[in-house]
């Protein structure tokens, strides 16, 4: 049986997410994004609610960072930061609760969305988010997107990737 | 000025054919979808059907989360007037509105007056086939609101002016090709959009500006959690969530049914949804909303920031009243997965344009039509043939095709009775109120009289029936299209020929057997009686036949069910003092076993009765199979491939509903243990699926779905050398000949002939 993390790395993959196993530093973590959004124009990110901050203090100095982006803005950055409240393996999906600032907005407006995933919050299957138990029964209260891969469809003959929502998933794994 | 007559009638398109209480409009839309739709349809359908087995699969309690789906369900939709009051509150107490509309013309008022309210001038939608239901568009339209479909389906739709013909991707007809040469012709553009890429680009761009300035955003919802006032939202797109999230004001529009009682019951949906219906894990975004959202609404210069605000617009619509009929409930419980369209054979040759209605298709979409609206608009669902490969792709367990007999019944009763029908009906013991049926579907449906009797007059009535002139009588009269090949009615039934047989006297019989005499077997395939006869005799077997009776199927697949359910009871009652004797009950032609193991649910009222002639049912090479094992017997020992009058190479295909019951498997198994080379079909039905090949309305339709099969036989063989057709079912036999112009062979023809002795 492979373990939790690789079972979620094998089916991310296939969802067409791509996934990068990175190290828990604030330097480590500044690197994988600014790889990942090389050439971005303009990057959103949002605080961090179950990740310590410091280890996202090291973006806020990254080229292209938006500090407080205007709705318009918003509308034309290309690369949107956000955390994953968990992460599933037997699907490849990560979960993101909403609510506070510009999680809705990075995790659905922006061409590419970055998504750091803690891999101890990577759980089997959806249903174990309704389990009372997980992750102090949090799933329960919050209102959560489970994104499976990138924005998709097949309504124009063959299947496309990036339509509405953003073009490329892309998920940090903090081992 | 040309003369009118001379130029071509104009094609009809497909809005102009959504309303099947035509029936014309029924056969007018097969001939448009097989002209035009079909390849779309086929290559979208086929593969939502194979990828929806490969997500399945995945699954480890596949079998257990839809018992715990349907248990949720059923739970729901008993107890919905209090789940709509206790969803009510959920969602005030959050600020949001509620609108519980009796009415389609109600639910539309309501979101025109929230809309006006607002000062809305742009509208952006989500996929929602309720709102398709409720005709929503043109109604704000009419006040000078512009809608925009942000579903790259619906919008292709929008575009083209075309009602959905698939309920979860209701573009599914339109292949890329046919959607470049629309948006060129309706955009006059330049650019070259000769790829998906391109055409979604394309699209994206123009939507992104409407979702950034729309005032209002409409969405369906996939289910609504009464406790906490959750929508469940499905999508891959993003356009739900852009819709439900941007504008500042958001609507969801649900059928009634969608509600449950805990958000923690949405669980699993979860999975079973999007496995059912794309065969995916999860599609791109599952979504978990308690409306209204927390985040500000999005606010470009020049757009006034407003407050956020919610309204459900519950739709009842007919829904209630469909929870008081006791056929139609099990519509409630659908969850619009689209599993039963995808592996319908029908359904994956013509698409939701022949096979639905004004917006709902497939073989659910029945039910939905008739409980939504008329009876009559539910007039496609003689589309369904009742092979029954829907019924265990519901992630619910709808048995849809008893929906479809049962809608079927009522519109037989709706008609006026002919003088012939009326006739034809007393003579061949049609139930009274199954006489106003038309007379093509008393001729299908009491095949077993005219069989009888065909069988009685033979040869002169096999005389008769192979003139040009008989053909063309029985086509006009019953609506037997004379292309079709029919077998010639034995002089001697398989009852007669069997008491002729020498039957050794056994004095400690393997097992004890009734071979139920049914129709097909009886009147038409008597040679794979006695072979059936030979092989359990050679086992050991204690074999008897059972008088030559109808059980029902034929009537029941033409919507006559109190005439099905009289000769179910009178099946019943041949066979009950056999088994109670301790007898096993062989039947050989699958449909009529699969009443035994299936129907008879539905049709006995005894259903202690229907239990036990379930257990003690088998398909002939499923017995032999179970014999072999009893007497610890190796098949290599009893059967001797050497004397193999076709060779070694086999192509076989199952009936569809023998794969349904699971009586195919053995089959294949044992032609392997035996020696053969066996490869199967994979398609899901042959076509003919009983009496719907033979009807000349759906003569074209039945080929065009046989031509998967035969495509496949033939591809099986292109490697090498050619392969025996074997097949199980008598009309899959009648269908694999006329395609492949060769005979074929059932299973038990072959298996008696390779007997060692």
């Amino acid at each position: 049986m492979p373990d939790l993390v690789t079972t979620f790395e094998q089916n991310a993959l296939a969802a067409a997410a791509g996934v990068w196993r990175c190290e828990r530093s604030p330097l480590a973590v500044r690197k994988a994004v600014e790889r990942a959004a090389a050439d971005a124009r303009g990057i959103v990110l949002c605080d961090a609610e179950f990740l310590p901050p410091p280890l996202l203090a090291g973006l806020r100095g990254l080229a292209g960072v938006i500090p407080r982006p205007e709705d318009e803005q918003l509308a034309t950055a290309d690369v949107g930061v956000s955390e994953a409240f968990a992460g599933v393996a037997s699907t490849g999906s990560v979960c993101v609760a909403m609510g506070r600032p510009l999680v809705a907005a990075t995790s659905l407006l922006m061409p590419l969305h970055i998504v750091l995933l803690p891999a101890e919050r990577i759980v089997e299957r959806p249903r174990d988010l309704f389990d009372p138990k997980c992750l102090k029964g949090e799933g329960l209260r919050r209102n959560l997107i489970f994104i499976t891969g990138p924005s998709a469809t097949a309504d124009m003959g063959p299947l496309v990737l990036g339509v509405h929502g953003p073009h490329r998933l892309h998920i940090l794994l903090l081992e | 000025m040309a003369d009118a007559n001379l130029r071509p009638a104009p094609v009809q398109g497909p809005r102009a054919l959504a309303n099947k209480s035509d029936r014309g409009n029924l056969l007018r839309a097969i001939r448009m979808a097989l002209d035009i739709e079909s390849p779309a349809v086929r290559l979208n359908t086929q593969t939502f059907n194979s990828n929806r087995y490969r997500a399945t699969a995945l699954l480890p309690d596949y079998d257990g989360l839809k018992d715990e789906a349907r248990r949720i369900k059923e739970k729901s939709i008993a107890s919905l007037p209090e789940l709509v009051q206790t969803l009510k509150s959920s969602i005030r107490s959050r600020g949001g509105h509620v609108c519980v509309a009796n009415s389609a013309e109600d639910a539309c008022r309501y979101i025109l007056d929230v809309c006006r309210w607002r000062g809305a001038k742009l509208v952006v939608k989500g996929k929602s086939i309720t709102s398709e239901e409720i005709r929503l568009n043109p109604v704000l339209e009419a006040e000078g609101i512009e809608v925009v479909e942000s579903d790259l389906a619906e919008f292709i739709l929008q575009v083209a002016d075309e009602q959905p013909s698939h309920i979860i991707a209701p573009a599914v007809h339109y292949s890329r090709e046919r959607i470049t040469e629309l948006f060129k012709r309706k955009f006059q553009t330049k650019v070259p959009l000769d790829s998906g890429e391109a055409l979604t680009k394309f699209a994206r761009d123009l939507l992104r500006e409407k979702f950034l300035y729309a005032d209002v955003g409409i969405t369906g919802a996939n289910l609504l959690a009464a406790d906490t006032g959750t929508l469940m939202q499905v999508e891959s797109e993003g356009n739900i969530r852009m819709a439900s999230f941007l504008p500042p004001v958001h609507i969801a529009v649900a059928g009634v049914e969608k509600i449950i009682p805990t958000r923690r019951e949405m669980v699993p949906f979860l999975e079973l949804l999007a496995a059912s219906g794309t065969g995916q894990n999860l599609a791109a975004y599952t979504s978990f909303l308690s409306p209204p959202l927390e985040d500000p609404p999005f606010a470009l210069p020049g757009k006034a920031l407003k407050p956020r605000e919610f309204h459900l617009v519950l739709v009842d619509n007919g829904r209630m009243q469909m929870r008081e009929d006791s056929v139609l409930r099990e519509t409630l419980y659908c969850i619009r997965c689209s599993a039963c369209l995808n592996s319908c054979a029908n359904f994956q040759t013509v698409g939701g344009h022949a096979f639905g209605g004004e917006t709902y298709s497939g073989g659910i979409g029945g039910a939905w039509e008739a409980g939504t609206g008329k009876l009559e608009n539910a007039r496609f669902s003689e589309l369904c043939t009742g092979c029954s490969r829907c019924v265990n792709q519901c992630p619910v367990r709808i048995d849809i095709p008893w929906l479809n007999e049962n809608l079927g019944e009522r519109l037989n009763h709706a008609a006026e009775a002919s003088p012939l029908g009326n006739m034809l009906g007393a003579a061949s013991g049609t139930a009274p109120n199954d006489r106003s049926s038309s007379v093509s579907k008393i001729f299908f449906g009491n095949y077993h009289y005219f069989a009888k009797w065909g069988s009685r007059l033979a040869p002169v009535s096999n005389a008769i029936a192979g003139t040009k002139r008989g053909r063309l009588a029985m086509e006009h009269w019953f609506g037997l299209d004379r292309r079709r090949t029919l077998a010639p009615f034995p002089k001697e039934t398989l009852v007669q020929a069997a008491r002729k047989l020498e039957v050794k006297e056994q004095k400690s019989p393997s097992a004890k057997v009734v071979l139920f005499a049914e129709v097909f077997t009886n009147y038409g395939a008597v040679a794979r009686g006695l072979a059936t006869l030979k092989i359990l005799r050679a086992l050991g077997a204690n074999v008897v036949l059972s008088e030559a009776l109808p059980e029902g199927r034929a009537a029941l697949s033409q919507g006559m069910i109190a005439t099905a359910k009289s000769q179910a009871r009178r099946a019943a009652a041949e066979l009950e003092p056999y088994v109670h004797g301790g007898r096993d009950v062989v039947v050989i032609e699958p449909s009529s076993l699969a009443m035994f193991r299936r129907d008879f649910d539905h049709l006995l009222d005894n259903k202690i009765l229907f239990q036990i002639l379930r257990a003690s049912s088998f398909e002939p090479v499923e017995y032999v199979v179970k014999l072999l094992a009893k007497t610890g017997r190796e098949p290599r020992s009893v059967f001797d491939i050497g004397r193999s009058p076709v060779g070694r190479r086999l192509f076989f295909h199952a009936h569809c509903q023998q794969k349904t019951i699971g009586s195919a498997l053995p089959t294949e198994a044992l032609l392997r243990q035996v020696g053969f080379d066996v490869t199967t079909s994979n398609v899901e039905c042959c076509g003919m699926a009983g009496s719907f090949g033979y009807k000349k309305d759906f003569y074209e339709l039945s080929m065009a779905v046989g031509a998967d099969l035969f495509a496949q036989a033939a591809k099986k063989e292109k490697d090498s050398a050619p392969r025996a057709l074997i097949a199980s079912g008598t009309s899959c036999t009648e269908q694999l000949q006329a395609g492949m112009k060769r005979p074929v062979m059932h299973p038990v023809e072959l298996l008696a002939a390779i007997l060692k002795s």
